[in-house]
């Protein structure tokens, strides 16, 4: 069953954009909207067998298609951004023909991610990957203005540079392995891994997977991109794509395939330290709210990869286990609410048009709902208690400590103080203190921006509050626990 | 009857305590209605179990705290008292407190105080009886900070004070329970600790939380501060009774069930040497007083050591002389505390230089004063009388000096009532209070009940010996009894002569001043004294004022290291993240070529590192 996540979105989009059909296309926002919420719901709804059922269609479908437990929280992730992007597309995108041409493209990025999560195939892995990067160029141009230009022609150049580099890296393991399946790869890096040409394609591959996620130093291309792209884009960029693209992707390659190449859990902890504490010093001293989120962003997905590492280097062992589950538990978090923070950012963008940060004051008073759900994003990223964000980097700094990986564990916590430091500092310019004069008349956002916050918002309360429940559900299972 | 009634003497008052504070202004006339009628209930219920043997366990914080309460003998008569003082106090709150503000938190936190109290007493377990001892921490707080503006300051002063010592008392009960292996009391009693150096340790811990629950020395200096700041029945309530027979209470299960003390233990000479200095201490402040509630205070400091002394002596004798003094204590303190309570209503004023001939006025409260002072001082044939010829008798069988202690104790105590009731009753009557009338009848009645108690508990003193205190001892006392007259008539002759002292230096006194005040003025005033009574008025000797000059000095100190880690978090944290952060934000030039360098170069480091080259 499993490809239906892909074959639905493509044909969709196809029928939907035959030519000289021209009313169908006005369908597609609503089609996108509907199948980002079918596919949330196929993983909290359909029981276990759905999964492993064959259809008609499987047999069709060349690739070779597996639905671990990891992916399902992904693709769960997914449906969620997408949700909160396209209801945010609504508001923001006004011109009807537009809005179809922009969930087309977020249907084309869905088909990249769906099938980047579900393949088991490195090649495969590949191409999906480039096709929710091709989506992404236009989608960060979409307005076509300078900036948005220059923002996705960075990140061309840079995912040029990936692609070279994996493209490579496929080529010189398909030499080694004579295959490019997972299963393939991993036999023959068991027999072989201290070759060198492994090696080189191992690390030009993690290297290519560190670009798509914006790491440091292979991030110069995502602030840019993240804070020139229009709202929704913005959402889907940082949200889900860079993740799925970059973290799923060494999930599933350091922990499975990777292994006996080497030291790969040290290399994915040392970038995911430099990253939190690169990215959380620049957002520091920030004046743009959306390049603060871009910087935040890479300091989170930080952690996550500083969780895959210990998951890597860890062995077989508990804390290993634990690592995994704080790093996909994190992933999902920040998916949820580094959405909510953007829909925020949407929402002031909207009705200031603006996102300087020097410039406002004391629109909490003016934006009570928007002020108040981007204060609980705020707090989760911090890890404060009960918000969903305080589990998963309490579980990724239980895990770092039980790896004995103290220096780390350290260094996560203390850089928690320096992203609630930067957090609390944006919510008083933004919305505490006296409202500027400027914006004295500012009124709340429209509904279109506030009922995906309030969504997005409920959820990181409950997430933080029935953690148990999610725990047992659904991250626990990722590292085969339970 | 179930034994959950038990468990309804300590709810039943908090849960109408807690329903109190919810009552409206408008309503507010049920506020004193419910707490008579549940402090009658109690009462009724206190009557009923008495002499019974109930328990109530069901477990509640496991690791051996069950939620268990024992009635027996001894906390069934605790309980009566308790129940009856409280009873007393509602009445007479009734139309003393009538007008004033936060009525509804003072009688929320009497009510609170006599569930709690309750709890304490019966509780069988260390702690449950922690937890209600500690409950009532929260409403003596509670109590003086609703007194007059600027009590707070009083409130903490007590909170501080009882809060350390029943900190004690919390590390004494871990070191028991830890020792005996079991944290219930009639466990620990089946089986009771030897007083080894740990056992003394924990002895100590658990009578410093005892005795300063008594208000024994040093840990009173609150009292006399919250006899001028606190509602008036708060005194007569809590301190001088509620408090006194807790602490005693708890005392003497400590000496008598926890720890058996030996009369030739170090701890038993260390009771009665803290019951001495109360007794001397307390008594020589009490005498210079000249405020009615103040002077009173301090008796209720000097009296404790009576207690602790009868307990300390761990002789039969003095253990039921100190039990006896306790109750009558209660009594004639409470009482004395009530007849202050209508002086400052009717006249306006507790201050003794403005108060003088209102016992032509107030003529009940006069003979209620008049009895109490009397059982204060051991005057025969009054309780007080009979408590105190039984402590001596205990003392003396130990040492003379402990005997003259008490004795001295007694001389100051007839002279500084002298001076009070000449003071305050008798002399020429200030024009002001012409006008005072007698106190209203729901006040008298509470201090003519209790007046009658002291004649009662003084010429039929075998009704409470024999029915209420001598069975707690039960066969320790080897069939004896205490009850009648006093066995030794020597002592009756003593005590008879320094009551007769009292009275030719009070006589002295004023002749040499010309009024009730200043009958004491040559003591006070007596070379060496003179300056040792400035530098205590100056509070010299508090010891929670010295403690707090220490505590200054130690904030200084850690004000200055907090400068030192403010300094560290607020200057060097963040300038350090934010010129990273400015240097970040430079490198970052925007120029492809310098972003693609970055990351072929991160590419090539991390092939390097696979290959082992670092």
């Amino acid at each position: 069953m499993i490809s239906l996540f892909i074959l639905v979105p493509l044909a969709g989009l196809i029928l939907l954009n035959l030519p000289f059909t021209g009313g169908l296309r006005r369908a597609t926002w609503g089609f996108a909207l509907a199948v980002a919420l079918a596919e949330a719901g196929a993983v909290l709804l359909a029981p276990a067998a759905w999964w492993t059922t064959p259809t008609a269609t499987d047999r069709f479908f060349a690739f070779a298609l597996a639905a671990p437990d990891v992916s399902r929280v992904l693709l769960l992730s997914i449906g969620i951004v997408l949700f909160a992007a396209l209801a945010v597309a609504r508001s923001m995108i006004a011109d009807s023909r537009r809005r179809s041409n922009f969930a087309s493209l977020l249907l084309v990025s869905l088909v990249g991610m769906n099938g980047a999560v579900l393949v088991t195939d490195l090649f495969s892995l590949y191409v999906f990957l480039e096709v929710a990067s091709v989506a992404s160029f236009v989608l960060i141009a979409f307005n076509r203005d300078s900036r948005a230009l220059e923002g996705a022609f960075k990140y061309i150049i840079l995912s040029a540079v990936a692609t070279v580099l994996m493209v490579s890296a496929v080529a010189l393991l398909m030499m080694v392995a004579g295959g490019t399946s997972y299963e393939v790869v991993r036999a023959a890096l068991d027999s072989s891994g201290d070759a060198l040409v492994a090696k080189i394609a191992v690390g030009a591959f993690i290297a290519g997977l560190f670009i798509k996620g914006g790491l440091v130093p292979f991030h110069g291309w995502l602030p840019d991109a993240y804070s020139a792209a229009p709202a929704p884009v913005s959402i889907l960029l940082a949200g889900i794509v860079t993740k799925v693209m970059g973290i799923y992707a060494l999930v599933r390659l350091a922990g499975e395939v990777f292994v006996p190449a080497g030291p790969l859990g040290d290399v994915l902890m040392l970038v995911g330290a430099v990253s939190i504490v690169v990215g959380a010093l620049a957002a520091l001293v920030q004046t743009d709210l959306k390049r603060m989120l871009a910087y935040s962003s890479i300091s989170q997905v930080g952690y996550i990869v500083l969780g895959v590492g210990c998951f890597a280097s860890a062995g077989p062992s508990e804390a290993a286990s634990l690592a995994l589950v704080g790093a996909v538990f994190h992933l999902f978090n920040h998916a949820i609410f580094k959405s909510l923070l953007f829909v925020n950012s949407a929402a002031i963008e909207q009705r200031l048009g603006t996102t300087d940060m020097n410039r406002m004051s004391g629109l909490g008073s003016r934006m009570p709902l928007t002020g108040t759900t981007s204060v609980i994003a705020a707090l989760s990223m911090a890890g404060i208690p009960p918000l969903a964000g305080f589990w998963s980097k309490l579980i990724i700094v239980i895990a770092l400590w039980q790896a004995h990986d103290y220096g780390y564990a350290g260094l996560a916590v203390m850089m928690s103080v320096v992203t609630l430091a930067y957090m609390l500092v944006m919510q008083r310019r933004i919305f505490f203190g006296k409202v500027a004069d400027e914006f004295a008349h500012v009124e709340e956002a429209e509904p279109g921006l506030v009922v995906p916050a309030l969504v997005l918002a409920i959820l990181v309360v409950a997430v933080g509050l029935l953690v148990p429940w999610v725990l047992d559900t659904f991250m626990l299972p990722v590292a085969g626990l339970f | 009857m179930s034994d959950s009634i038990l468990l309804l003497t300590m709810v039943v008052p908090v849960a109408a305590g807690l329903a109190v504070l919810a009552i409206r202004r408008s309503l507010g006339i049920l506020r004193e209605v419910l707490t008579v009628l549940v402090t009658l209930a109690n009462l009724a219920v206190a009557i009923v179990l008495f002499g019974q043997d109930l328990t109530y366990v069901r477990p509640w914080a496991g690791f051996g705290m069950d939620f268990s309460l024992r009635l027996y003998q001894f906390s069934g008569f605790i309980l009566l008292a308790v129940a009856g003082f409280s009873l007393l106090v509602a009445l007479y709150s009734w139309k003393f407190m009538r007008g004033r503000p936060k009525l509804n938190q003072y009688y929320a936190y009497l009510l609170i105080s006599v569930g709690l109290t309750n709890g304490a007493v019966l509780a069988d377990n260390l702690v449950v009886l922690l937890f209600c001892w500690e409950g009532l921490l929260l409403t003596l707080l509670g109590m003086i900070a609703i007194g007059r503006p600027g009590a707070w300051k009083t409130a903490t002063k007590a909170f501080l004070i009882v809060g350390v010592t029943d900190l004690c008392l919390m590390l004494g009960v871990a070191l028991t329970g830890w020792m005996a292996g079991s944290l219930s009391l009639s466990a620990i009693a089946a089986k009771p600790l030897p007083l080894d150096a740990l056992g003394s340790l924990a002895f100590v811990l658990l009578m410093i939380g005892a005795i300063s629950k008594a208000g024994s020395m040093p840990f009173h200096s609150w009292i006399p501060d919250a006899a001028v700041d606190a509602p008036l029945p708060f005194m007569a309530f809590l301190p001088a009774s509620l408090e006194k027979l807790l602490g005693i209470y708890m005392l003497a299960r400590i000496t008598l069930d926890l720890f058996p003390l030996a009369p030739e233990s170090w701890l038993s000479l260390l009771l009665m040497i803290v019951g001495c200095v109360t007794i001397l201490l307390a008594v020589a402040m009490a005498l210079v007083q000249r405020d009615y509630k103040r002077l009173l205070s301090y008796h209720a400091i000097s009296q404790v050591g009576y207690m602790i002394l009868g307990i300390g002596t761990a002789v039969p004798i003095g253990i039921v002389g100190g039990l006896f003094h306790m109750i009558n204590h209660a009594m004639y303190k409470s009482c004395l505390f009530l007849t202050g309570g209508a002086v400052e209503r009717q006249a306006g004023t507790t201050d003794l230089s403005r108060l003088g001939g209102l016992a032509a006025k107030m003529p009940v409260t006069f003979t209620c004063f008049f009895i109490a002072a009397a059982s204060i001082s051991g005057v025969p044939p009054f309780n007080g009388f009979f408590s105190k010829e039984l402590v001596y008798d205990g003392a003396l069988e130990r040492h003379w000096v402990f005997y003259a202690a008490a004795l001295l104790g007694s001389l100051l105590t007839a002279a500084s009532f002298l001076k009070l009731g000449h003071a305050a009753y008798l002399g020429k009557r200030d024009a002001a209070n012409d006008g005072v009338k007698e106190a209203p009848l729901s006040m008298l009645l509470p201090m003519i009940v209790i007046a009658g108690m002291c004649v009662l508990f003084g010429v039929y003193n075998p009704l409470p010996l024999n029915h209420l205190i001598q069975p707690v001892l039960g066969a320790r006392l080897e069939g004896h009894t205490f009850a009648g007259l006093p066995g030794n008539w020597w002592l009756v002759a003593a005590t008879c002569v320094v009551l007769g002292l009292a009275l030719v230096n009070h006589l002295y006194g004023v002749r040499r001043t010309g009024a009730g005040l200043g009958a004491v003025d040559h003591i006070h005033h007596a070379p060496v004294l003179h300056g040792i009574y400035d530098r205590a008025e100056r509070r010299w000797f508090d010891p929670y004022d010295l403690g707090l000059r220490g505590v200054g000095v130690v904030s200084q100190i850690l004000w200055g290291l907090d400068r030192a880690i403010d300094w560290l978090y607020d200057s060097l944290a963040v300038g350090l993240a934010t010129t990273l952060g400015k240097g970040i934000r430079l490198a970052h030039t925007g120029q492809y070529a310098m972003y693609v360098i970055w990351s072929l170069a991160g590419a090539a480091a991390i092939v390097a590192f696979l290959a082992g080259v670092f």
